[in-house]
């Protein structure tokens, strides 16, 4: 019953996150955003960003929309960088699964139905879900990034 | 082929299937189509048995309610965990559900329908007969289960759908994975308030964590007995519900007073069965928890001492009553009591006892907050906070006035560490039908066809080919 959805995810997506883990390609990228198709059966690339302003990433993900301009859910990854004094900086690529509560009800369903999939192409291990932008508020995010050292 | 593969994509074709969602429960069984907001078809899972000419006739859906036959006895193919007891009942049953709102009968068999009666003496010569129609051989079918079924029994559900009605293609899901992901989430803890039972499922990342599902009969029906047990100690005089079908006229009276009713009386051959009482009993005792009972807020419990230093009964005395006619005209308005009634959910010590109530007194570990402990100690300690953070309720008996600030109270006090957040569907009929909602949107997804069991791999691999595709 992990992925009764069926969808699948484009090369696209796997490639994007690769570049991401790797840190090559210039500049550096920091986040990726996922979504569904609106045809509901393929998991796509949205954005691929070197942006390091976290807020710029809230802003983007909380102000998706579906194809009739309804909040929609999104998935996305973040590279999240933490110092841990003396044990030096350390880098934690977190997979958010964002519901807004308001969403539709069938695409909820969808993101919540696929999510497991594409977490495990990426092979993310930390995932968070949230439905309000204060489940991501940065020392939440930071706290599970860092298993709760940073 | 091996089983753990789905069926090519081609077999199904898509958002063509019209998939029919079936969701048994204890009380009401639903079924409607996949993509629909709500079950068009809604029955009781009670039938109806009585004999008429010397044959045992059955009733099914609403009409056990609407005349009390001779002799009309009530029964439920299912017991009181949630488990199919009576196959052949549960089949009739869930049949009756999706052919009497659903699919339609079938045409009849044109040599018998009579259109093509030939004069008798012009008999044709004998001719193949075909074997009739069976009810779903054009709809897949997905139907839903406790997390607690055993294989014995998921086997026999899909042996049903295949042989008996012909379905194309199954799916059996889990109610409490259906309700988690119609709330958008596909980790959750589910607390579901049902009929018969109260259930709490951990789900992680769309799996049911089996080793912490926990349930125990607290639900709807044992509130109902709370309340019967409230109205034999009742004051000024105990109440006794006398159905609709036994009053032939009533008058108004002021609250508390005798009620002035005109009954019918039954001869002893003519008067059906007292199970038939009981289940129309059971209709204005649902009627009395939607209209007055409610849970006590918290965040402390109804024994325990408020927070400025008055009880919190006290507390509840000061709210004003609800009132409450009864079917023969008694009336009264209930104030502390209707807190009462279902403070054994969250403090067995509180129970109402009854020593002639068909549950036994509830014990520590059958309230919700034990099992919702309980269920977390049976899951991995990394992922208890994610669980805590997505607590989702849904069933019929959640409707409770106050029901889930109270949990989300219990919890916080029991939890104080972790956040704990309940989600609640507002939606009256989200709460009811949840786990239908979430099997509708599910089969009806564009790509769900994938997962389909066919009837052509049912049988190549037998009825335990349920255990290895609906995990």
């Amino acid at each position: 019953m992990s992925n009764p959805s069926g969808v699948t995810i484009t090369d696209e997506c796997i490639a994007a996150y690769n570049q991401l883990r790797s840190g090559r390609g210039t500049p550096k990228q920091k986040f990726i955003i996922y979504k569904v198709s609106d045809d509901t059966t393929t998991i796509v690339l949205e954005e691929s960003s070197p942006e390091t302003d976290y807020e710029v990433f809230l802003q983007k993900l909380s102000s998706a929309v579906d194809k009739d301009g309804k909040p929609a859910p999104r998935y996305a990854v973040y590279d999240v960088e933490y110092d841990l004094g003396s044990e030096g900086k350390r880098t934690k690529t977190i997979f958010i699964h964002w519901g807004p509560s308001h969403a539709p009800i069938k695409l909820c369903m969808l993101y919540a139905c696929s999510k497991e999939q594409l977490r495990k192409a990426l092979d993310v291990n930390v995932s968070i879900h949230a439905d309000s932008l204060n489940e991501l508020e940065w020392k939440v995010v930071l706290k599970e990034a860092s298993g709760g050292k940073a | 082929m091996n089983p753990s593969n789905p069926p090519q994509a081609a077999e199904y074709g898509g958002d063509e299937v019209s998939a029919i969602v079936l969701d048994p429960g204890y009380a009401t069984t639903r079924a409607g189509f996949a993509g629909e907001d709500a079950p068009k078809s809604l029955i009781p899972t009670y039938y109806g048995k009585y004999n008429a000419d010397g044959q045992e006739k059955l009733i099914y859906g609403d009409d056990i309610f609407v005349t009390p036959r001779p002799g009309l006895s009530i029964h439920n193919p299912i017991n009181k965990d949630g488990i199919v007891e009576d196959w052949d009942m549960a089949e009739k049953v869930w049949e009756h559900s999706f052919t009497s709102r659903l699919t339609g009968t079938k045409p009849g068999n044109p040599f018998q329908n009579g259109l093509n009666d030939i004069p008798s003496e012009e008999l044709p010569t004998e001719m193949e007969v075909e074997s009739d129609e069976k009810p779903l051989s054009d709809s897949p079918l997905l139907m839903t289960e406790p997390g607690w079924n055993p294989t014995k029994a998921r086997e026999k559900t899909i042996e049903i759908a295949m042989e008996k009605w012909d379905t194309p293609a199954f799916y059996l899901a889990r109610t409490g994975v259906l309700a988690a992901f119609a709330s958008g989430k596909a980790s959750a803890l589910v607390v579901d308030i049902g009929a018969s039972n109260i259930s709490i499922t951990p789900i992680h990342d769309g799996m049911i964590l089996k080793r912490g599902v926990q349930h125990s009969p607290l639900g709807g029906d044992y509130i109902s007995s709370q309340i019967n047990a409230l109205f034999k100690s009742n004051s000024p005089q105990p109440i006794t519900i006398t159905p609709h079908y036994l009053i032939s006229a009533k008058a108004a009276v002021e609250a508390g007073q005798t009620p002035q009713a005109k009954y019918k009386t039954f001869p002893a051959d003519k008067a059906p069965d007292a199970s038939y009482r009981a289940l129309l009993e059971e209709r204005t005792l649902g009627e009395f928890k939607e209209c007055v009972v409610q849970v006590w807020p918290g965040p402390t419990r109804l024994s325990a001492l408020g927070p400025t230093g008055v009880s919190n009964e006290d507390m509840a005395r000061t709210s004003p009553g609800r009132p409450f006619e009864f079917p023969d005209g008694y009336n009264q308005v209930f104030g502390v009591e209707r807190f009462r009634v279902v403070e054994s959910l969250f403090d067995a010590k509180a129970a109402i006892p009854d020593p002639e109530s068909s549950f036994a007194p509830p014990t520590p570990a059958q309230t919700i907050p034990e099992l919702v402990k309980a269920s977390l100690a049976g899951v991995d300690v990394d992922i208890r906070p994610h669980l805590l953070a997505n607590v989702v309720v849904t069933g019929g008996s959640s409707l409770l006035y106050g029901f889930t600030d109270r949990l989300n109270h219990e919890l916080m006090q029991m939890f104080p560490g972790p956040r704990v957040r309940v989600t609640a569907p507002g939606n009256t009929s989200e709460r009811r039908f949840g786990s239908w909602i979430g099997g509708s949107i599910l089969a009806s997804l564009g790509t769900f066809h994938q997962m389909w069991i066919s009837k052509k791999e049912y049988e190549e691999h037998g009825p335990n080919i349920v255990e290895k595709r609906c995990k």
